[in-house]
């Protein structure tokens, strides 16, 4: 799988221009009188299955989550569908609660360092991937595609296990390593571990699509960039800093954001390892809504939360959405 | 020259490090499956199952309606994938080959609908199902995970779209073929490991989707196998080798799609699918 | 192209005519007629896991289909996210008809208007039912649902770890209790107690021994009483317990179920309901011969500690098109045969005093019985359901306390979310 995004799609672009001419050129437009008004509404045609299901099955949704959070929502007036609006209390009350903000900033500390750890290893692996031989990389890709296929709800209970406080294969390592303290460590029981076990899980499990997918836009670096850049009398450091990083920049970016929105929503891997816990010091916003909304059954209050989640997370990625728009933008 | 024999080692021996870093989760599931409870819980990790037992994973299918909910797992899996695929694919033609107005807001609204974090929506999800009478069906878990799945595919798809060199249609077309027919005999073939590999991620997420259906679906004629692994967990949580067992098989249809599907994808992603 | 076109279109169609068909068809269909229309339905009774045994599910069943010409069908629900689980079920127009509640949560489930009002089955079937435990189904003075059974804990002991430690009697004091524990730590290799940090109803019993109480009214509310002496005294007590044992101090008695433990027969002792054995049996079946069980002990020997009289009642869902069949059902289910059937079988206490005879000779029962008189539960007020959601701020409290934290500070830490919970509208 490729992750395709404007700066990446230059090979695409000439195409593009040539598609401009009105209508199809040849065959197809034959028979029409106005070859013109038809080519014009052909994309339009062509996306419409796409949004309609997303009108219907998240534009939907997401208003009616917009109405929830105005309203009172609770077991009594979901049991009897009530309705009863509440104005800005929801919010009021999420935004007043000193919980929320520091959910909110763990949530932001939480994505920032999943994300670093998972470019800067995955880009590594992916580099160290060119590099290998033939039998080596595929050992490696049969470990990276493994890792990368196991479902995140087995993930997580085989991760469990590796870290269960007896018994658990961690803990014996540790101890045999010497660090005999950790014979018995409850990983699950202080914030500081379970965020330790939940970020291993994810950075695992997330380092293979960028690895892969970097290795896989490394192998299309035309050969005589490198050449010209040997030319120049660049060294191997010079070369990958003036012919691969540029090359790459955009698949980079692009991933970078995928992964952004991938480890911000993470939510089976925290809640099937802890629910949150302990104490709901590992609450990120996905958890924080689902809590607050679903478990304590507070629904206006959790899609009052879940309207925030959206916007932080908007906030989070509006620089490379504006970035995206820029560049559409210049192409036309 | 001592330098260079390192230069030369230590790629091949990084790999392999990290070859056992990325497996060893997933050999630990299998091999703590299969082994029996005296070997699971010993002082010492007995490290390869020397004594293989299938009984972790008898215990593991003797779960009431276990097969019911492989067929409901794989019906909705596989048709949200296909419907994806196919409704992304007419996107993504548009979005790579067409020029027209509003192109680059539904590129960035289908990026918006990829952020949509699903799980805290399922409240007003289950509010519109509810009111609607769908209810303990797999219709509204088919269309919510073809959603969920739609808008990467669109994106990933439309990378692959573009990357099919223009000449190769125009070419077609000169031949005597009409877009449609150039469309399916020359761009459908090429797009092949493309929709392959795009896929992958429609699978797992749809295979491991769980919040939703637990609210939707009470009815355990109609539920999902992450029910099924999750309350495993819950009553036999102490039980690793059982718990291992559901976990492997719960995971085993990924891993094999995955492997199959990926060597594919990976081998049209380096022959050129991808353009950097 | 097009006809894939066409294709994509009619599928889109499909999600959106099936996700706007059917609207609001109102609630009035289907108005329920009386036993002339009993024939041919099905009534689907939820009923949690361990609840019913399944003969006593068999006859109840054969009874009530030979009755009323009806079927029936048990569905039996699972502990995890029960409370959402109800919920939800009771806002939509199938719900299941009847439903077992625990007696904590009934008053918050009658405050949502989401169950039907049984006065009428009380005054068919209920006149002796014991006061003490159909109180909980009582809201606003109408009876929302009917008492089914209850239960309270004891001491589950494997009788060769004790014999092997030398211990000849079982204790009648707390004390003696705890020298027992010390001896089988000292004699044996077995574990002397399982108590996780989180079994939340057994300190709730201890709570209830000191006299304590969870909550006080403050200015016309509902606010946590966490850090009263008294529950700060039986937490101290409940640590002292949790000393004997190495179970997790951060897990409850379900996670994992506590009985699977007890069943590798490496552990003096847990804290249970009289069914839990039949779990340990199922783990392993050797464990049946060295049961054995006694009350939880108090201070002295005339008073047995205090215990959370934990149990269920049956409610029929207010949305139920099949009210008349569903109080027959109650009828059936609650009557004298199959209510004694259910204390024999299971152990529990029922409904009527004098319906207790059915538990000779059951010797969880016998242990519990001598508690259950000076057994309490959670406060029986609508807004107290909430602070028992997951995560359960108590349960915070005591794997705070238990990993070395003042049982004040502990407190403190969690009261304003207990308060918060109590303050939240229904």
């Amino acid at each position: 799988m490729s992750v395709q995004t404007q700066g990446t799609d230059t090979a695409g672009e000439p195409a593009v221009r040539k598609a401009r001419i009105p209508g199809v050129p040849r065959g197809a437009d034959h028979a029409t009188g106005s070859p013109s008004r038809r080519g014009a509404a052909a994309p339009y045609l062509l996306l419409l299955p796409a949004l309609l299901a997303t009108v219907v099955l998240l534009g939907w949704p997401l208003v009616k989550n917009g109405m929830l959070s105005f309203q009172n929502l609770n077991p009594r007036q979901l049991i009897q569908h009530l309705t009863e609006w509440n104005g800005v209390g929801n919010y009021r009350q999420v935004l007043s609660e000193p919980e929320f903000w520091h959910v909110v900033e763990r949530t932001v500390f939480f994505t920032a360092a999943n994300v670093v750890l998972i470019m800067v290893l995955g880009t590594l692996i992916g580099l160290l991937l060119a590099r290998l031989g033939k039998r080596m990389r595929l050992l490696l890709m049969v470990g990276l595609v493994l890792a990368w296929a196991m479902p995140p709800i087995a993930a997580t209970t085989v991760y469990q296990w590796l870290f269960a406080q007896r018994f658990g294969v961690v803990n014996w390592t540790l101890d045999k390593l010497g660090w005999h303290s950790m014979a018995d460590h409850n990983w699950l029981g202080s914030q500081f571990s379970t965020f330790s076990v939940v970020v291993l899980l994810i950075v695992w499990q997330s380092i293979p699509f960028v690895a892969i997918n970097l290795y896989a836009a490394t192998t299309t670096i035309p050969k005589e960039l490198y050449e010209a850049a040997s030319l120049d009398g660049a060294g191997a450091r010079q070369s990958f800093t003036s012919v691969t990083l540029p090359f790459l920049r955009p698949f980079l970016y692009a991933t970078t954001f995928l992964e952004v929105i991938w480890v911000f929503k993470a939510f089976t891997q925290i809640f099937a390892i802890n629910q949150g816990g302990p104490d709901r010091l590992t609450e990120t916003l996905p958890i924080y809504a689902f809590v607050e909304g679903v478990g304590n059954q507070h629904f206006g209050v959790g899609a009052a939360i879940s309207f925030l989640t959206i916007l932080v997370l908007l906030v989070i990625t509006s620089y490379y959405l504006r970035m995206v728009l820029k560049q559409e933008e210049d192409e036309l | 020259m001592n330098r260079s024999l390192i230069g030369r080692i230590w790629p091949g021996a990084t790999a392999v490090v990290l070859f056992v870093g990325f497996a060893f989760p997933v050999y630990w599931m299998f091999a703590t499956a299969l082994k029996p409870t005296g070997d699971i819980i010993s002082e010492n990790p007995v490290w390869f199952p020397t004594n293989v037992t299938l009984g972790h994973f008898e215990k593991a299918i003797h779960a009431d309606h276990f097969w019911t909910l492989v067929v409901n797992s794989v019906t909705v899996t596989v048709l949200s994938v296909v419907f994806s695929l196919v409704i992304a694919l007419f996107a993504a033609f548009a979005l790579a080959r067409m020029r027209f107005r509003g192109r680059r807001g539904l590129i960035v609204t289908f990026m918006l609908a990829q952020m949509a974090p699903w799980e805290v929506l399922i409240i007003a999800i289950y509010m519109i199902v509810r009111d609607n009478d769908m209810l303990d069906s797999l219709v509204p878990l088919t269309v919510f995970y073809t959603m969920m799945v739609l808008p990467l595919t669109v994106l990933t798809l439309r990378g692959y779209v573009a990357a099919v060199p223009k000449d190769l249609e125009e070419a077609a077309m000169v031949d005597g073929c009409t877009r449609t027919q150039a469309f399916v005999r020359v761009i459908f073939p090429l797009l092949a490991p493309g929709l392959m590999a795009t896929s992958l991620f429609g699978f797992i997420t749809a295979w491991n989707e769980f919040p939703l259906v637990l609210i939707l679906n009470k009815d355990v004629e109609k539920q999902t196998l992450p029910l099924w692994l999750s309350q495993f967990q819950t009553a036999f949580g102490d039980d690793w080798g059982a718990t291992m067992a559901a976990s492997s098989l719960f995971a085993l249809p990924i891993l094999i799609l995955f492997v199959f599907l990926q060597r594919k994808a990976v081998s049209g992603l380096t022959d050129g699918a991808v353009k950097g | 192209m097009k006809r894939k076109l066409a294709a994509a279109i009619v599928i889109a169609g499909m999600m959106v005519s099936v996700a706007a068909c059917g609207g609001n068809d109102g609630k009035d269909s289907g108005k329920d007629a009386g036993p002339d229309s009993w024939k041919g339905q099905t009534l689907t009774v939820w009923t949690m896991d361990g609840s019913a045994p399944p003969q006593w599910s068999k006859d109840v069943q054969a009874a009530f289909e030979k009755k009323t010409g009806a079927k029936l069908k048990f569905e039996i629900q699972k502990w995890d996210g029960i409370q959402q689980k109800i919920t939800t079920a009771l806002s939509e127009d199938t719900p299941p008809d009847v439903l077992e509640v625990g007696n904590t949560q009934t008053p918050a489930y009658a405050a949502t208007g989401g169950l039907a009002d049984l006065s009428d089955v009380k005054q068919a079937i209920g006149a002796d039912w014991t006061p003490s435990v159909s109180q909980s189904s009582v809201y606003e003075g109408k009876q929302y649902a009917a008492p089914w059974y209850f239960a309270n804990r004891v001491v589950i002991y494997n009788k060769a770890i004790w014999a092997k430690a030398g211990i000849k009697s079982t204790p009648k004091t707390r004390d003696e209790f705890f020298k027992d524990l010390d001896t089988i730590g000292k004699k044996t290799d077995a574990e002397p107690l399982y108590l996780p940090g989180q079994n939340w109803y057994f300190l709730d019993g201890l709570i209830i021994g000191q006299g304590g109480d969870l909550v006080k009214k403050q200015g016309g509310k509902y606010v946590s009483n966490l850090a009263d002496p008294k529950v700060t005294a039986a937490m101290e007590l409940y640590k002292k317990y949790a000393a004997y044992s190495k179970a997790p101090k951060d897990k409850d008695e379900a996670t994992p179920q506590q009985a699977t433990i007890f069943a590798k027969g490496k552990t003096g002792a847990f804290i249970g309901m009289g069914w839990e054995a039949a779990t340990a049996i199922q783990a392993n079946k050797s464990i049946e011969k060295d049961l054995g069980y006694f009350t939880v002990p108090g201070a002295t020997a005339d008073k047995p500690e205090g215990v959370f009289l934990g149990g269920s009642n049956l409610a029929v869902a207010q949305n139920s098109k099949k009210q008349s069949l569903a109080k027959e059902f109650l009828k059936i289910a609650l009557s004298d045969q199959y209510e004694g059937e259910l204390a024999k079988l299971n152990g529990v206490i029922p409904n009527k005093t004098a319906l207790q005879s059915n538990l000779k000779g059951n010797g969880a029962a016998e242990a519990a019985a001598p508690a259950a008189a000076a057994g309490g539960t959670t406060p029986l007020i609508p807004e107290w359901a909430a602070v028992e959601n997951t995560p359960n701020p108590i349960k915070s409290y005591m794997t705070a306390v238990l990993n070395g934290k003042a049982p004040a500070a502990a407190a403190k830490d969690v009261e304003a979310e207990i308060d918060k919970r109590l303050a939240q509208q229904n």
